[in-house]
This record gives structure tokens, sequence and C-alpha cells, in this order.
């Protein structure tokens, strides 16, 4: 058998499978690890079900199937003709039959490795040296079924990670117990195979270390949401992440930045502030935020007021004092009487800030309707600052054209803007003239609804409607 | 009657017009002024055909700069322009 091995180093995988099947039939197929040679039969077959399981990532239930289907497969096996199945189906049975108890390797086991592409058997002309990195390997698969389920996970894993580590070595093997025996194995078999499975190179390494794999990466997620609460509690609470506030601040300012430059109905109404706020003064107040918390509670005073005075002069004036108020950090001695003295100082600017925030948050967000549609017109990709000229230039326009329409309509005597008067507006743009009507602009421009609303006409003399 | 094609189908129009916008808009800067009902689509269409013309005349300019990038100076001396052009 050995020899027969060791011979064909066809990287056929039919040959191969044929060369297992051959071994396969002879011995006992209920339990292999009765014979050193059946044994060794296994051993041929755990490779291939062990770089199968690699492969199909469904270690779990091989092995469980391994553990109760090895009669039966092995008689499929026997019964049906390589030719009529396909080698990967095949190889498939192999691994469910495979014993777990493989033992040592003989190097013609590792030969008739290789499967289709996918699977790691290629040409196993392991050299005697892979021999005792196979046997290693192999010999974990005798542990129970639920340890094997881990190992063989691991294995794969641990493998396919070996076989990217010491692919021309075939011996380190990084980690764990068991890891180590399939890492030199695969290793091993690896590198004298040519087709060599990657499927789970990914996998392996993440396997091989647990701990790794667990980390879930929602924990960062967690650390930001449980800072926001924080900040949103109490400016005492401030104090608890300030370790973190430096990786915390940066994802949510970052995705608060990005998602709305104007988010300002978060403004004012909690001590969070400082991540609705604008970019710029946002990473001002960023790092004024952490000067504060860095420096002492006995600074937090000093740096009040620099940081107002650097900060720009806009609107978010008030809320910086709010947004530095809960800023200063640490000592609870201090915090408990500064916050005190902040938050009374607070309270009569956000009253008066209250007023004019609401009233633009919802003319912002109007203005950035439009600036979204300029910036679609436009086909070109824009800064942050062009977007925001656009709305100015939106704010003049609206404004002009409130005004022109109260002469228009004060021209015609009358309180209320009408279509005439609008129309009238358009043609001394210059948007509607002879040429162009305005129920011709109308039609392009507004979608169909409006235009059915604008135009009485536009679906006269076609079918009758139900009346609804 | 003209509306009636549109009613048995669900009711979801494209691109739809901030008509509470516009309303108070105009309320806030003409509080004694009354807008009409179909008057508000109207001045979003206004909007929207004062847009594409910036928008171009802003494209024209970056490209004539030979910027792959909008910038505010480019929508300043287009804004210029229309409004100058927008004047009625």
């Amino acid at each position: 058998m050995a020899d027969s091995y060791v011979s064909d180093n066809e990287p056929t995988t039919r040959t191969l499978l044929r060369r297992v099947l051959d071994a396969e039939v002879p011995r006992t197929p209920r339990r292999p690890r009765s014979t050193r040679a059946g044994a060794q039969r296994t051993l041929v077959e755990t490779p291939f079900s062990m770089r199968l399981r690699s492969q199909t990532k469904t270690t779990a239930r091989w092995h469980s199937h391994r553990a109760r289907s090895i009669g039966r497969l092995a008689h499929i096996q026997t019964s049906e003709h390589l030719k009529e199945q396909t080698p990967r189906t095949l190889l498939e049975n192999i691994l469910l039959t495979a014993p777990e108890s493989s033992m040592v390797m003989p190097e013609s086991v590792v030969k008739p490795v290789p499967v289709l592409q996918m699977v790691q058997f290629s040409s196993r002309e392991s050299s005697p040296g892979s021999l005792e990195l196979q046997l290693p390997e192999l010999e974990p698969p005798t542990t129970l079924a639920p340890s094997q389920l881990a190992s063989g996970k691991r294995k794969q894993r641990l493998r396919l990670s070996e076989f990217q580590q010491g692919m021309d070595q075939g011996l380190p093997v990084p980690q764990g117990p068991l890891a180590e025996p399939h890492g030199n194995a695969g290793a091993s078999s690896l590198t004298s195979s040519l087709n060599l499975t990657f499927a789970t190179p990914l996998l392996t390494q993440s396997v091989q270390r647990p701990g790794l794999a667990r980390r879930p990466p929602t924990r960062r997620a967690v650390d930001v949401g449980a800072f926001l609460q924080d900040l949103q509690d109490t400016s005492a609470a401030l104090a608890l992440p300030g370790d973190r506030t430096p990786v915390a601040t940066l994802p949510t300012d970052t995705v608060l930045e990005d998602t709305q430059p104007f988010s300002q109905p978060l403004i004012g109404r909690s001590p969070s502030m400082h991540h609705s706020l604008p970019c710029p003064s946002l990473s001002a107040e960023r790092t004024v935020s952490r000067r504060t918390r860095s420096s002492g509670p006995g600074m937090q005073k000093n740096n009040t007021s620099p940081e107002l005075a650097s900060s720009t002069p806009e609107f978010p004036q008030a809320r910086q004092l709010e947004f530095l108020e809960p800023a200063p950090p640490t000592s609870p001695a201090v915090l408990s009487s500064e916050p005190l003295e902040p938050l009374s100082a607070r309270l009569p600017p956000r009253v008066q800030t209250a007023g004019p925030r609401l009233r633009q948050d919802p003319y912002k967000t109007g203005l950035s309707h439009y600036a979204k549609l300029f910036s679609f017109y436009a086909k070109m990709p824009m800064e942050k600052k062009a977007l925001e000229m656009v709305e100015k230039c939106l704010d003049k326009y609206f404004q002009r054209l409130c005004d022109d329409l109260d002469v228009f309509a004060a021209h015609a005597g009358r309180k209320t803007v009408r279509l005439e008067d609008l129309e009238l507006l358009m043609r001394r743009q210059g948007l509607v003239n002879d040429q162009i009507s305005l129920h011709v602009l109308v039609e392009r421009h507004l979608p169909l609804e409006y235009r059915q609303l604008l135009i009485p006409c536009a679906f006269s003399g076609n079918a009758v409607f139900p009346a609804q | 009657m003209a509306l009636s094609a549109t009613v048995s189908q669900r009711k979801r129009v494209k691109r739809k017009a901030p008509r509470g916008f516009l309303k108070r808009l105009f309320k806030r800067q003409k509080p004694h002024l009354r807008l009409e009902t179909s008057c508000d689509l109207l001045v979003h269409l206004n909007c929207l055909l004062f847009i594409r013309r910036l928008a171009e005349e802003t494209r024209t300019d970056a490209c004539k700069n030979k910027c792959g990038i909008i910038k505010d100076q480019h929508v300043l001396a287009a804004a210029k322009v229309m409004l100058k052009k927008s004047r009625g």
C-alpha cells in the first residue's frame, strides 16, 4: 500500500481516491483503529477528511458523522465506483468514514491526499520527515467527538495557518497542543502538496486563538455608547471615560460630523453637544475638551475662558459654554462645586438660544435639501465649504424671492401671492419667455403629481376616471 | 379629475417638494402675506431652476480653473452672476 502510494504520485484526484478506496476495502469499516494498516489507511482518510473539513467548514458535522457513519460510508465507498461519483463526493464520503483515530501516518498515506483543488491532499509526496509531523497531527483526532469537533476545527485551521507559516519548513507549530500536531502535519503535507486549499486560512488564524476570534468588534461601539450616555448624564460621568475619550470621541465625532455638519438639534439638549457641533467648532472643542480633561480641575475655569475666546464666536458659543462645562473632568470634589456653578450659568444661555436654534434647524435642513440637489446637478465632487456657500446663496435667494413676490402682490393690490405673481417673477428672471412657457417648465421639472395640481387640463380628454 | 390617475396607486412622490418648509419660510419672511395653495410648488420650481443654473455656472467656473472639485470660490463667483440674473 505504502509502496503503491509512494510510487504513484499522480496528482489526479481520481487515482488517488481509487487508491484510497482500494486501501479501504479490505479493512473493516467499523473500527479502523484495529490494525496498523487500517490505521494507515484511515490515516490516509483523515488527512483527506481534515482537508475536506477545512474545505467545507463543517467540521462539527463531519466529526459527528464520522463517528456514526463510518460503517455506512465505508460500504458506500466500496460499493460505488469512482467513476460514477465525482471525486469530490467520494472524498466527502471518505471524510465521513474516516475515523478520527488516525494513527501513524505513513508516507504513503500522506501522498494520496490531493483532492480536487479544494482539498489539500495534493500530492502527499511527503518526505519521511512529514511522517513524523503528521503523526502528531493525526493523533489528536482520536479524542472524543466533542473535543474532536473543536480539535477538528482547530486542526483544520491550524493546519492551514501552519501551512501558511511553515510552507517550506513544515515544522513550526505555533499554538495549542492540538494545533501543533495538526499544524505540523498540515505544513508538511502542504509543503509537498501542490494544490493547497486556502479556503480557511483566515479562519484558522482566528480559530487558533479563540480569544482573538471571540473578540467582538462591538466592544468599541459599546464604549462609545457608554461614553455618550455618560456625557449626557452628568459632567461627572465624563470623568470616567477620560481614557477612552481620545478613542471614543474620534469615531463619534467623525461619524457625527460626516452625517450632519449642522446637527444642531442635539446641541443644547445635552452635554453631549460637542458631538453634534459643526465640524470646525467640533474639532476645536474636542481639543479643548481633551485639554480640559487632561488639565486638572483647578485649571478648568482657566481653560474655559481661553477656550471660549479661541472658539469661533458664532452661535455655538453658548453651546461651548455648556460643552465646556461638562468637559472638565476628574476630581469629584472640584467637580461637585464647579458643575453647580456652570449649570446655573448654563441655563440662561440655553433658554436664550433655544428659540433661534429651533428655527434654524428645520431651516437648515430645508436648505441642505436644496444643497443636495445642487451637488446632484453639478455632477462634480464638491467640498463641504462649497455646500455651505451654496446654502448661504440660497438663503439670499429666498429672501429676494419673497421680497419680489411681496412687491408683485402689492402691485396687484392683493395680500395673497398667486400664481400670476410667480409667473411674472419667472418671466422677469428670464426663465419663462416666449419660447418657453411656464407649463413647459412645470412639465419638465416637476413630478407628475405636482404637475396635475398646477396644470388643471393635463389629463383632459382622456378616459373617464371613477370619482374617488 | 386630473388626480384620479394616481389615486389608485400608492402615493409616493419622488423628489418631493418641501412644501411645509417653503410655506414656513415665506411666513417668516412676510408674515403679512399669504401664499396660495399651489404657489409653493411654483416656488419650488423656481428654486430648482435657480439651483440648476447655479450648478451649471459653478461647473463651468470650476472647469475654467481646471479644478476637479468645486470649491467655494467657484460657487461664490457663480452665485454673484446668478443672483444678478434672477433679480426680477
